[in-house]
């Protein structure tokens, strides 16, 4: 079993190759051909056939998550919410919808993070209609009683306190408790305790939820695989021409301007390496922004597995167990943040200055064309070898759509990546990597084991 | 001549398609053409896993595997191979279990050339250096000390029942080792194992996806240069004999109890009962779907934690898969139920109930309406357990390993001839419930050691007005009688695990 870290911000496939041409009649990176449609309500439908061993990914974005929590003591409900979507209609009640499913020896799960909560289902491409009409009325006519609720408030609580072991779960609720005022990504998808604690009697509160988030004109759906476009279509206009409009957007706040570094401190309960966080404030997913792509890849460059500061504190001084970098794709400007496990405490500073040392040498040295040339190629190539089955397509656009709500997007990004050069590298480091943008959050181990 | 003609071209497009077949030299290989795939995809199996660790060197196995895809080779430092696969979005690895060490790749045909070279010089040309050495020692020295006794309680639990049912054995370690033993490991350790276990006698060859002919002539003729030897066999674990219910209390400050119960079975994929076996196990406990019954009667039901799933074949990093994945075949299985972290509080009501529900699978066999469901469930569910290339790669090498033939055609196949009898008959035969170990993380060990061994009640309280029934039933989970005796109860402390 492989430690946990090197599957935590992995970039890497490693079942990864290059398809080095897109057919010619497709335009952009994403390989496949596919019909969209705006129905009147305003729900959106993308359908993508693709070869698929009988198999259909059927995906319900919805452009809700964390971030539209923004009443105080609701933190937390995007997620709560997701888990209330399995308990059924007055049509498909909980226990019927979960036979349902089984009959078709259908995958059904869902997912929830700041900007989306995705339902998808796998199922043979048989059962699309059998699929489809339960699917449709539980995001019309969700029904569930006060009981049901409360016991799913149980279910939630039980996932916060596995989470709870987790050092990088304590480190990203301090992180965005700290570099975020009164923007929602304040607090982490799951929610605060407090809040977590208080569901149980917020029933009332849920049904609202529902009522202004799950709406058509927040909703795409995204059909994948063994299908014929046309018909498929036919379905989704008669089982979701009815559902009625009414999304409310919501009053999430601006954050305001960091206006100097922040620091914070964890202490973890338990064993574990210092885990040292670096985060700036950046800017929100934009595929058409350069700025935003030369802060995307300007994080690899810096200390992704190629870099100087990886083969010296990774390979050749060994003084990380890794370093890496993410950038938060988002709706709202998130971080561009540094993650890295020390093996000494006492280590603590010189890393940090490590890195700092690094991001100072990208705001004074442009980044070899190579350099540039090879992740452009990395992440074009990483993006092309994920597409083998439709569960795979239908995944990897979901998070573009829920930003977006365009397919577009996927060839937009890359095809601005195209365009980034070695001066945008070095603007974005300028702009953005600089202290009055930045959060330190250092985790360390407790005393008591 | 026609006839001729057609029967040699039926048996070569059989070939193409899917075979298995012993070279001249004796190097097994492993076939799996998917012309239409632009990818291929390699799966070189070697026959060595933890089960192989030399006494007091835990670990030694899955440190030489790792060795070989995160170190260098003779021909490139591991920087310099990092940042050769780097365009390529490309890269390989390797899976060590008891019984399987597989290394895994795969490629575009059209950058097929340079990631070839790479790919095979891991495998036949590892440089050992001491600095690659030092670090990958040091993360797995750090993976036991601290990531697996402190930030997952769920992996925790599983590793500590697998030593208590595997103590004494050749299974009853975990794959990367003891803390004790990783760090008595020396490169020459390494390279005396790469020498004993990774040669052309242990390896068999896995490729899938769009390859041609030659280029499967070209690795088998390479992996002839492998160092020769054929390793001695390691006999079937066996495990000791479990007599009650005997439960490990690792204490640890938390605020949630994770626990997992089991015990051997006798049962292999492609074994007579197996299928029968599977359909029970998936109506009791289908991993993360909520089909699973006891997911049904523990989180649905009652809201007590995030689900409760078992298993009659390891299923490893369960919160990271949806399906099974391949490569970790094993000549001795266990029944496995895996209860995901409940508060304290209610642990002792949790394993009641859990066990409480075995029973009943055992005592009252499952219905005919249950196993019509689960029947159709699976019928299409299985759909999902191979649809890449490289998945069902994984599954075909695992033929190889049990002896079968194409067990996801199989598989199908046998579901449908099931009767509820033989799914009846396979539970009372392979499973039981009053000799098995149990493993709880928790804290307040001393009291849940008293309370399991007094039988004391466990009321479970609720938020919500819950159905007559629902209460009916949990008076008698609450007073559910474990029996455990005293002496079958071990405490220990998390950082008293996996040391030696």
């Amino acid at each position: 079993m492989k430690p946990f870290y090197l599957t935590f911000f992995m970039l890497i496939i490693f079942y990864g190759a290059i398809i080095a041409r897109t057919p010619e009649n497709v335009q952009g990176i994403f390989p496949y051909k596919y019909q969209e449609q705006i129905l009147e309500n305003g729900l959106k439908a993308i359908i993508i056939p693709m070869e698929s061993p009988g198999l259909v990914a059927y995906y319900s974005v919805v452009r809700t998550g964390s971030r539209d929590e923004y009443e105080p003591g609701h933190s937390g409900f995007a997620h709560f919410f997701e888990h209330m979507m399995f308990r059924g209609t007055k049509k498909y009640p909980g226990s019927v919808y979960d036979k349902l499913v089984t009959e078709m020896g259908a995958d059904a799960n869902a997912y929830t993070s700041d900007d989306i909560t995705c339902y998808h289902l796998n199922f043979a491409a048989e059962d699309l209609e059998k699929a489809m009409e339960p699917e449709s009325d539980r995001f019309q006519n969700l029904f569930y009683e006060e009981q049901a609720f409360k016991t799913e408030a149980g279910a939630v609580h039980g996932e916060y306190l596995k989470s709870l072991s987790s050092p990088y779960f304590l480190l990203s609720e301090k992180l965005m408790d700290t570099a975020f005022d009164i923007h929602t990504y304040k607090h982490t998808t799951i929610g605060f305790r407090q809040d977590i604690e208080a569901m149980p009697t917020m029933y009332d509160y849920s049904r609202s939820f529902f009522n202004r988030y799950y709406r058509p004109e927040n909703v795409v759906l995204l059909i994948v695989g063994d299908i014929d476009p046309t018909r498929t279509m036919e379905l989704v206009n008669k089982y979701y021409g009815n559902w009625q409009k009414g999304y409310v957007p919501p009053q999430v706040p601006v954050e305001p301007e960091q206006q100097g570094e922040r620091t914070a401190n964890v202490t973890y309960n338990g064993q574990t390496l210092p885990i040292l966080c670096v985060a700036y404030k950046s800017l929100a997913f934009d595929p058409q922004n350069k700025e935003m792509a030369a802060c995307y890849l300007l994080g690899d460059l810096a200390f992704g597995e190629t870099s100087e500061i990886y083969k010296k504190l990774v390979l050749n001084e060994q003084r990380v167990q890794f370093i890496s970098a993410d950038f938060s794709s988002a709706r709202d400007p998130q971080l561009l943040s540094i993650w890295t496990m020390i093996k000494q405490e006492d280590d603590i500073d010189n890393i940090k200055n490590e890195i700092f040392q690094t991001i100072s040498f990208f705001q004074q040295n442009r980044v070899e064309d190579q350099k540039l040339a090879d992740l452009k190629s990395r992440l074009k190539y990483g993006f092309l070898m994920r597409l083998e089955t439709p569960d795979d397509v239908a995944g990897r656009l979901a998070r573009y759509i829920a930003l977006t709500g365009d397919i577009k997007a996927v060839d937009q990004l890359y095809t601005t990546f195209d365009q980034v050069t070695p001066e945008d590298i070095l603007n974005a480091a300028n702009k953005f990597l600089v202290e009055q943008k930045r959060t330190v959050v250092v985790l360390k181990g407790g005393q008591n084991q | 001549m026609s006839k001729i003609v057609i029967s040699l071209g039926a048996a070569i497009f059989c070939c193409l398609i899917l075979f298995a077949c012993q070279s001249p030299k004796g190097i097994k290989i492993v076939q799996l053409a998917v012309p239409s795939d632009p990818t291929i995809s390699f799966a070189i199996w070697f026959k060595v896993g933890s089960q192989n660790d030399p006494a007091g060197k835990a670990g030694l196995a899955a440190l030489t595997a790792s060795i070989l895809t995160e170190g260098s080779t003779l021909q490139n430092s591991y920087d310099q191979i990092i940042e050769k696969l780097y365009p390529m979005a490309a890269g390989y690895g390797s899976s060590v279990d008891k019984e399987m060490t597989v290394i895994n790749g795969r490629i575009h045909k059209d950058n097929l050339e340079k990631y070839y070279e790479l790919f095979t010089q891991a495998i036949l040309s590892p440089a050992f250096k001491p600095e690659d050495f030092d670090r990958l020692k040091s993360n797995t020295i750090n993976y036991l000390e601290k990531t697996l006794r402190y930030a997952n309680d769920e992996a925790f639990g599983k590793e500590v029942l697998y030593q208590a049912i595997f103590a004494n054995t050749p299974y009853g370690h975990p794959d990367d080792g003891l803390i004790e033993s990783v760090k008595s490991i020396t490169l020459e350790d390494v390279k005396n194992f790469y020498q004993t276990y990774f040669t052309k006698e242990n390896v068999v060859i896995g490729i899938g996806g769009g390859f041609d002919n030659s280029l499967v002539n070209r690795l088998e003729k390479e992996l002839t240069t492998l160092p020769p030897g054929t390793p001695a066999l390691v006999a079937k674990p066996t495990p000791q004999l479990i007599e009650g219910l005997e439960a490990i209390l690792v204490e640890k400050d938390t605020r949630s109890t994770a626990i997992s119960i089991g015990f051997p079975i006798d049962v292999w994929r492609g074994d007579d009962d197996f299928y029968a076996l599977w359909l029970a196990n998936s109506w009791f406990g289908e991993h993360r779907n909520s089909s699973s019954h006891l997911y049904q009667v523990i989180r649905e039901t009652r809201g007590m934690n995030y689900g409760d799933y078992s298993y009659i074949e390891h299923f490893p990093r369960g919160w990271a898969h949806q399906f099974p994945p391949p490569n970790v075949g094993r000549r001795q299985q266990i029944f496995e139920i895996w209860i995901r972290p409940v508060k304290n509080e209610e642990a002792h009501f949790a394993l009641r109930a859990a066990i409480r529900e075995l029973q009943k699978l055992i005592d009252n066999g499952m219905s005919q309406e249950d196993f019509e469901l689960t029947k159709k469930f699976l019928k299409k569910y299985y759909l999902h357990y191979a649809p890449t290339t490289s998945m069902r790669l994984g599954y075909r090498l695992d033929d190889a390993f049990y002896g079968i033939q194409d067990y996801l055609a199989t598989f199908p196949r046998m579901l449908e001839s099931l009767t509820l009898d033989d799914v009846n008959t396979a539970i009372k035969k392979h499973l039981q419930y009053k000799n098995m170990k149990i493993a709880m993380i928790t804290k307040g060990v001393e009291s849940l050691k008293k309370a399991l061994i007094n039988n004391t009640l466990s009321p479970k309280e609720y938020q919500v007005e819950k159905p007559a029934e629902v209460l009916a039933e949990d008076r008698e989970i609450e007073k559910y009688p474990l029996d455990i005796k005293a002496e079958n109860v071990r405490i220990v402390r998390a950082d008293e695990m996996f040391v030696k």
